[in-house]
């Protein structure tokens, strides 16, 4: 057994680009449920981004004839975005307009995002499980052999961000607000429902990037079931995180650690590859379990509020 | 309010306008379609739509007359709308409409019988109403409905009802939109020369795939394979039902499910041993197993309030890698070391060796008919042990004892009786369906008589609804949460045992192809059979029709299977808003105080005419 400097190497920005998407979900998750608006449909979600991503980015290449297009991958970035805000705005109409139970209504999309993109993929390309390859993937931003996708630097960039957003600015203190008690908020002026539907759309925006990122920027087409629980592990992280950017960061790190441990695992013989790969959901377990301090989640996390 | 009389002529002139409209873009029937839903369209205005061609000597006799009649029906139900008191008339005008429906069908069906009668092989094979026909089937239901709405006590009625009109009508809104995404995705096939003859052609593709979808019910192999496809949902339903009646959220019957069939593999394959003792042992592993793999989040959420929704999709995961490690190598490097494993069956595919013979579920075949002999076993057993328990008036107990006893009375006295010889055909035996379903059947009598007849079911239900409440009442909340969890890991493992030891997917294996997802339906089951046995029983029918029909659906227009999942996923979102319903439907104290409202408001009335 020999693990050289390579393999650290290999270890550590493998971990930078497994933590990304996690991170992106999980503070998109963070704004929702500090909004008071559990959305376990993000699973879902990355899935519906990175299938928009994919199939609007190479029926772009299929229109404009080969060639490098370097504006074509940000379009699918945000038709990415738009996606995912647009499933998670219905996941925000269904339980917080019809009260409807939170958890039901999101595994309603996650069921949704197992089926839709089969259909999707066999009206464009003939076969249910993954799209054409994509030529124009996100670039690679940095020196030479560190290069990472600028989604990666952007998702770290994005915690002191959120981190500002949720506790430096008014429009922080009213999601916190709505989450943690809607009916003090909504005495003092505050449009509860408006403060929680722009939390969920938020977080669907979000994990439509973490997907646009796994499908264009870390592989190059869609594939089914590609997320891989990541919407889970995140909601997860964001648990231990303790719903705060910081603790969140470090969390996701945690789990983008164990996978890229997994990956880098494989092609040695220390571990047989397919129990490696459950090795992240253990973790996620053990987690939740108890290896973490007591966590108060938003008081009114799950409630759907009435007026 | 929303039973005004006032209102229901407008209702009516809504429906019968858009049934005009319908009857105009639709075609009336498809007398004769090729594989690929080309077809030929006959409507009543103007003629047939050409996508091929008819067959000599077809006519359409009376048929497209029904037309007329039915127009002049239609008028008439518009005028007697407005007409004061008009509920009772139009049930009159609802029977009226289906009876005109019954004779299109009657016609139609004389007009391809008259065909096919002259030749040796039936030349008309793929033929039915239309869309314009079935219209008017639906438009006399709505009549009904909206008759019995505005009756004295209709709207209390439905609400009464809403366990069945919340799912019936996500169901409904469901296809509605499943046949825009048809619409989109799938080209129609045929020329058209105008907008309306476009039209028709994508009403006919979309009325086609729901005819496809829902095949299995009139055909004999269709309706065994639906059966077949419904005992893993029951399973799995039950099990998502059973943590719902507690309070809990269980995604987890995936992982649950492949728990229950490595056991259910590891008893089968390597514990020798008579048929009477290895069968049931087998089972039991497969529910035991389960239910371990679903009592540890239970635990978990117990011990540590981890939450089950994460844990249980995590340990679905974990349960997932667990299985690829048992069937897809037998040869593992640890730290440099190697390690053997005994379970995987040599050659490329990735399954375990064979079960053994004595620990197979029979084939349905087997059941019915043991050595070609129509057996009546199974029937009087049930019929005996119904009777048993329904018909004694005496404690559960007694009743159950002689539930049991009638059964074991009916079968022994059935196997004694001689049945006469049958001889199924290909297309029948070719049905994997095996005993698992029989286990299913005892699978919804136990969660009926576990959750509504017994202590620790009531103490459940107290849990799900209110457990606070609960445990001020003397319910141990933390054991009760272990043991929902565990008795549903059960049913979800017992899911597995019509996998691999009924061999319901082609062979008595665990293989690769284990459709552990099923799991997940069982979330659209519990919901649509609103946690109660015989919805789940229903519900998980219909997904196994639905499923079925899928399938003719891929085969015959290319689109894709998932085109069901799709509708599931809608009908769980659906419910889970109540089917956009009214607040008065999906809540019974909102319901209650409108009846209240309604009540004061006729005293008054009452009040004022005196």
């Amino acid at each position: 057994m020999n693990l050289d400097t390579a393999f650290w190497i290999a270890l550590f920005f493998s971990t930078l680009r497994q933590t990304t998407p996690l991170l992106l979900t999980a503070l998109g998750g963070m704004f929702s449920e500090r909004s008071g608006v559990v959305n376990i449909a993000l699973e879902g979600i990355i899935l519906f981004g990175a299938l928009t991503a994919a199939v609007v980015v190479e029926r772009l290449e299929y229109a404009l004839g080969p060639g490098p297009h370097p504006w074509l991958p940000w379009v699918g970035v945000l038709s990415a975005m738009a996606v995912g805000g647009l499933v998670a705005w219905v996941h925000a109409v269904v339980s917080i307009k019809y009260r409807a139970d939170q958890i039901i209504s999101a595994t309603a999309i996650n069921l949704l995002a197992l089926g839709a993109p089969s259909l999707v993929l066999t009206y464009f390309y003939g076969n249910a499980t993954n799209s054409k390859e994509v030529v124009n993937r996100l670039p690679l931003l940095g020196p030479e052999g560190f290069a990472l996708s600028p989604l990666v630097y952007l998702a770290f960039l994005l915690v002191p961000l959120s981190w500002w957003v949720l506790f430096k600015t008014p429009f922080g203190l009213r999601l916190r607000a709505v989450g943690e008690h809607p009916e003090a908020a909504d005495t003092l002026g505050v449009n509860v429902y408006r403060m929680r539907y722009i939390g969920v759309v938020l977080s669907g925006i979000l994990a439509g990037l973490a997907g646009a990122y796994l499908a264009i920027g870390f592989l190059n087409q869609f594939v089914r079931g590609m997320s891989a629980g990541m919407g889970f592990i995140s909601l997860a992280a964001m648990i231990f995180g303790k719903w705060h950017p910081l603790g969140i960061l470090f969390s996701t790190l945690l789990f983008g650690f164990a996978s890229a441990l997994a990956i880098q695992l494989q092609g040695t013989e220390i571990l047989p590859a397919v129990l490696v790969q459950a090795f992240p959901y253990v973790v996620t377990v053990l987690v939740l379990a108890g290896f973490m301090g007591k966590s108060r989640p938003p008081a009114a996390v799950g409630k759907p509020y009435e007026k | 309010m929303l039973t005004d009389e006032r209102r229901l002529g407008v209702l009516v002139a809504l429906g019968g306008g858009i049934l005009l409209l319908l009857w105009y873009l639709a075609p009336w029937a498809v007398p004769h379609r090729l594989f690929g839903g080309e077809g030929v369209l006959l409507s009543p205005f103007g003629h047939h739509l050409p996508q091929g061609s008819l067959p000599p000597g077809y006519r359409d006799g009376w048929l497209l007359w029904t037309f007329y009649p039915s127009l002049a029906w239609l008028a008439l139900t518009l005028v007697l709308a407005w007409i004061p008191k008009p509920a009772r008339k139009l049930y009159l005008m609802g029977i009226l409409g289906l009876g005109l429906f019954l004779l299109t069908y009657l016609l139609f069906q004389a007009s391809v019988a008259q065909v096919n009668a002259g030749a040796e092989r039936p030349i008309l094979r793929r033929y039915s109403l239309g869309l314009g026909s079935y219209a008017t089937l639906a438009y006399s239901l709505y009549l009904l409905l909206l008759a019995r709405l505005f009756a004295p006590g209709g709207l209390a009625f439905l609400v009464r009802r809403r366990g069945v009109v919340v799912p019936l009508f996500s169901l409904l809104l469901a296809s509605l939109l499943g046949g825009v995404i048809v619409a989109v995705m799938k080209k129609a096939p045929g020329e058209a020369q105008s907008l309306r003859e476009a039209l028709m052609l994508k009403l006919d593709l979309i009325t086609y795939t729901y005819q496809l979808l829902y095949s299995p019910l009139v055909n004999p192999s269709g309706f065994l394979q639906s059966l077949l496809l419904a005992t893993p949902l029951i399973f799995t339903g039950l099990a998502v039902a059973l943590g719902f009646r507690g309070g809990l959220f269980n995604i987890g019957a995936p992982g649950q499910l492949i728990l229950g069939a490595i056991a259910a593999m590891l008893v089968g394959v390597y514990l020798p041993g008579p048929r009477w003792l290895v069968l049931p042992l087998a089972i039991l592993a497969a529910a035991l197993a389960g239910g371990l793999w679903g009592a540890l989040p239970g635990w978990l959420k117990a011990r540590f309030g981890a939450h089950e929704v994460i844990n249980t999709i995590m340990m679905n995961y974990i349960a997932a890698s667990l299985f690829l490690f048992l069937i897809s190598a037998n040869e593992y490097k640890f730290f440099g070391r190697t390690l053997y494993l005994p379970f995987k069956y040599p050659g490329y595919e990735a399954r375990s060796h064979e079960i053994r013979l004595e620990a197979r579920i029979p084939h349905w075949t087997e059941l019915v008919a043991p050595g070609g002999e129509l057996s009546f076993a199974l029937p009087l057993a049930l019929l005996l042990g119904l009777l048993g328990y329904f018909l004694t008036r005496k404690s559960l107990g007694h009743r159950v004892l002689l539930g049991l006893l009638g059964g074991v009375v009916g079968y022994a006295l059935g196997g004694l009786l001689p049945g006469p010889s049958v001889n199924f055909g290909p297309d029948l035996t070719s049905v994997r369906l095996n005993g698992a379903f029989l286990l299913a059947l005892l699978a919804l009598f136990f969660f009926h008589f576990y959750v509504f007849r017994t202590v620790g079911g009531y103490e459940l239900r107290a849990i799900g609804l209110a457990p606070k409440a609960a445990e001020y009442g003397g319910v141990l909340a933390g054991r009760k949460v272990v043991l929902i969890m565990f008795l549903a890991g059960a049913l979800a493992g017992l899911a597995a045992t019509h996998y691999v030891l009924g061999g319901g997917i082609d062979e008595y294996r665990l293989k690769q192809a284990l459709p552990y997802s099923v799991g997940f339906d069982g979330i659209a089951v519990a919901l649509m059979g609103q946690n109660t046995p015989l919805g789940v029983g229903l519900a998980a029918w219909l997904f196994g029709i639905l499923l079925t029909g899928g399938l003719q659906v891929n085969l015959q227009l290319g689109i894709s299977r998932e085109l069901v999942a799709v509708l599931q996923a809608l009908i769980v979102l659906f419910i889970a808003a109540g089917g956009f319903l009214p607040r008065y439907f999906t809540d019974p104290l909102r319901a209650a105080e409108v009846e209240v409202r309604e009540e004061a408001r006729k005293r008054e009335e009452r009040g004022e005419a005196r």
